[in-house]
């Protein structure tokens, strides 16, 4: 073990050229050796873990797959599809055993036929995507401009005085109205109950984000940070914003679903889209609830519409609870 | 505390006022028009200027203008007795073209165009329209004076018009015995039977204070409620009236009308009104049944009313879900993560996320598979037909209820009171019991006078899917009638009750909790 491993002489260098000095460096002392820890690594990370949660992803890619994917691929025309049978008597209102049968053994009878003959299992296809394009355009818009309203009404006390009152008076006027008269004004296409359903929709996203700022704006750590002159935009993006993404997920997971029923219960009241979404399909087949034999063309939209709910919802929710960095350990 | 109260009552009313405002510009100046006329079979049928007429008829009538022909005009005058009947008869025809007039007309016609151009109304004349020497259908000239109400004229004659309290004033034309009387002994049941009433003449309602066999047994006519008149849905019947009068069978019974005749008849004498000149223009019946104007009256009959229906629903829904939702949440927060807690959260998912149209269709097919009544039916009523209603408006509010109760509980578990009291040495349940409910109950509490107050609103899709003649649908019916009078009438009855709950939530959370107190003390 005396053996030397390096022999110092033979370099012929002086201890000045072969060393250096190296000062200590305050900076790098004040680094913490923790292991590497990334939010969005670490969300996913927890989300995967329950297998629960990839079953109901897959379940989930499958809706996609079905409702827009699967129009495209049979190339289904909404002025042309659903009126194929009309003129056949003998192919409305079949159920799906006896759809099978007499229009042959397609995946498209699998579902039977409605009272105009058309294919339940196309049209509830083509239905829940509309529905899903409806909601998760709608959410979009509300949750953000909720959120960045509710973040500003949260901060500023002026505007909260302004914005309580606007809100009083707006959550007042009934939905129902304000979506029928816009209806009216405008038409039933997909595009007015977008606006219908955004223009004042933000609003109680607004008021929950509000409250929800308000807890976190006063607490120790943002009282500390504003003390030592961090701007409040900074401190909204970088110390509340974090806080807040569990509770920003949980919004959008219930946001979601609410629209696809929302959108059910217009079109039951006679205010819904002029589109055949899944609200539509429901509301025209109604009475084949309880006509024995054309079950199908009522619950297979019910059932495609909570099927789609429910999955969003629990995805939304899950995800929520991993984003929560409280779960992260 | 009665001081801060008042205040947060005052601005209340004050967002009520602007959100009806808001409704009566939505209503009167965004819609279309004309959308009215779209299932009208007369107006199709009208031609020429008999169409233009008319369409002013039906607008004036739906409340979107002030309409005013030119013989209104001159019948004014006349009444006002600016002019004699003889100058009425000479001025009152006008000719075919504006250029046609001669004399006292093209005077008159001036004038009424003057008038009313000052008033800001708009003048239209429309020539005649002729085939020959004759009229074509709908084709005499017409002259008139329109314009859009003002919004906030529309908005001072509703706000100023809601509370109406009958005097002896009301009748403009000469009446005898002008006043108030009082007797032990009313007519309306013979004059014998022992029945205080206050009756008025000369007052819109004759009967202002009575009894009778109908709860509360004593009534009144002396305030009376006017939120808007109806034209389509219930026409010219005031909202308040459509939703508070009973429906359903004929209900008679043995009445006296003041006349003296006795007969079987579902009519309530109590409800009389006064219609000028209906006695002497009124048929056989009237003729022989009342002595005096007050003839217009309301049936008495045996269903309750719309919002009868609706509370009942509802409010029994309301008591059922805090009694299951409350013992329920309070396991699911103590057996966090164990079975029940499980369960309960699935079945809260299933309500949150499935549309809610679906559940209650879902809930009628195994109700009505199991044998239960699934339409209402007012001609044979039983208890079994409220069940499924109430169930189906129960559940999703017990699956909300519980959902909150759960989450405040397990927020409180943590609490610094909470790990006090375990080292201190109670028992869970005490802990569960006496500190952590107490806490976690106060948000709930906020919420029983809104859901109490909303059972009166009733409920849209639980109403139409189990054919209640319940409120809830009122709404959505007044707006495919373009009912306006209804709509805003509808919605001054929501916001003042969303506004009242939520300040009643806010006194009973402070009686409930005494550490919250709305007024700032002064330290």
């Amino acid at each position: 073990m005396d053996e030397k491993l390096i022999d110092l002489g033979e370099f012929g260098l002086t201890d000045d050229e072969l060393f250096a000095r190296v000062d200590n460096d305050s900076l790098e002392s004040e680094r913490i050796t923790a292991p590497r820890y990334s939010y969005w690594h670490s969300v996913f990370r927890v989300f995967f873990k329950n297998k629960l949660n990839i079953v109901i992803l897959s379940l989930l890619a499958v809706i996609i797959l079905f409702s827009y994917v699967y129009p495209l691929i049979i190339g289904y025309n909404a002025e042309v599809d659903p009126y194929i049978n009309v003129m056949n008597p003998a192919a409305k209102n079949l159920s799906p055993m006896l759809a099978l049968q007499k229009l042959g053994f397609e995946l498209k009878w699998i579902l039977g036929t409605s009272n105009s003959g058309a294919s339940t299992f196309d049209s509830v296809w083509y239905g829940s995507g509309i529905s899903i394009s409806l909601a998760l355009i709608c959410a979009a818009i509300n949750v953000t401009v909720g959120i960045l309203v509710g973040a500003l009404w949260g901060f500023s006390r002026k505007i909260d005085m302004i914005m309580t009152e606007v809100y009083n008076i707006i959550a007042n006027v009934p939905y129902i109205l304000l979506i029928s008269v816009l209806v009216l004004v405008f038409s039933p296409s997909f595009w007015t109950m977008v606006f219908a359903l955004t223009v004042t929709g933000w609003l109680a996203i607004a008021y929950f984000i509000r409250t929800q700022v308000i807890i976190i704006r006063d607490r120790e750590y943002n009282l500390a940070s504003r003390c030592l002159g961090t701007p409040i935009w900074r401190i909204a993006i970088k110390n509340i914003l974090p806080f807040m993404t569990s509770i920003i997920v949980t919004l959008i997971a219930t946001e979601i679903p609410s629209y696809i029923s929302y959108e059910v219960f217009l079109s039951y009241i006679g205010m819904g889209l002029k589109d055949m979404s899944l609200g539509k399909l429901i509301e025209t087949s109604q009475n084949a609830m309880i006509t024995p034999g054309w079950e199908f063309q009522f619950w297979s939209p019910v059932a495609i519409a909570s099927i789609i709910a429910v999955v969003l919802y629990v995805v939304g929710q899950n995800l929520g609870d991993a984003s929560d960095p409280r779960t992260h350990m | 505390m009665t001081k801060y109260l008042l205040g947060r009552l005052l601005k209340g009313l004050l967002s009520i006022i602007v959100v009806v405002a808001i409704v009566m510009v939505m209503v009167y100046s965004l819609l279309d028009r004309t959308l009215i006329f779209a299932s009208d079979g007369t107006y199709s049928k009208q031609t020429s200027n008999a169409k233009e007429v008319y369409k002013m008829q039906k607008w004036e009538e739906y409340g979107y203008i002030d309409y005013i022909p030119y013989t209104d005009y001159l019948k004014t005058l006349l009444s006002e007795g600016n002019i004699d009947q003889a100058t009425y008869d000479s001025v009152a025809k006008f000719g075919d073209k504006a250029s046609d007039d001669t004399g006292a007309v093209k005077e008159y016609v001036q004038k009424f165009t003057e008038h009313y151009e000052s008033l800001g109304y708009k003048v239209e004349r429309l020539a005649a329209v002729k085939q020959g020497n004759r009229y074509r259908d709908g084709g005499q000239p017409r002259l008139f004076a329109y314009r859009d109400i003002p919004i906030l004229t529309r908005l001072w004659d509703y706000v100023s018009g809601i509370i109406k309290i009958d005097n002896i004033h009301y009748v403009k034309e000469d009446i005898e015995n002008r006043g108030l009387s009082f007797t032990l002994h009313d007519p309306a049941y013979g004059g014998e039977k022992f029945s205080p009433a206050i009756m008025g003449t000369g007052t819109e309602y004759k009967y202002l204070l009575y009894f009778d066999s109908n709860f509360p047994f004593i009534h009144q006519n002396l305030i009376t409620v006017r939120m808007g008149t109806s034209y389509s849905v219930n026409r010219g019947i005031d909202v308040f009236d459509t939703m508070t009068n009973s429906q359903g069978e004929f209900k008679k019974s043995l009445i006296t009308y003041p006349s003296g005749v006795k007969a079987e008849s579902a009519d309530n004498i109590h409800t009389a009104r006064y219609v000028s000149g209906s006695l002497a223009n009124g048929d056989l019946v009237t003729k022989t049944n009342f002595v005096d104007d007050y003839t217009r009256i309301t049936v008495q009959k045996s269903g309750m009313s719309k919002i009868g229906y609706s509370f009942v629903i509802g409010i029994i829904s309301v008591i059922l879900s805090y009694l299951l939702a409350i013992p329920l949440g309070m396991l699911m927060a103590k057996q966090k993560d164990k079975l029940i807690d499980k369960l309960g959260t699935i079945y809260i998912v299933f309500i949150i996320a499935v549309p809610s149209l679906a559940y209650i269709f879902l809930f009628k097919a195994i109700g009505g598979s199991a044998g239960l009544p699934t339409t209402f039916d007012m001609q044979n009523p039983t208890w079994l037909m409220y069940i499924l209603p109430i169930i189906s408006l129960a559940l999703p509010s017990i699956a909300s209820l519980m959902k909150w109760l759960r989450r405040y509980m397990i927020d409180q578990q943590n609490a610094d009171y909470v790990k006090f009291a375990r080292s201190g040495g109670l028992t869970e349940g005490e802990i569960f019991k006496n500190h952590i409910l107490k806490n976690a109950i106060i948000p709930i509490v906020h919420g029983i006078p809104g859901s109490v107050l909303s059972a009166l609103v009733g409920a849209i899709i639980t109403e139409r899917v189990y054919v209640v003649p319940g409120a809830g649908n009122l709404l959505t019916t007044a707006i495919n009638q373009y009912d306006n009078g209804v709509i805003v009438g509808l919605t001054l009855f929501y916001s003042l009750l969303s506004v009242v709950s939520i300040i009643l939530g806010d006194i009973l959370m402070s009686l409930v909790d005494p550490r919250i107190s709305f007024t700032t003390k002064r330290r």
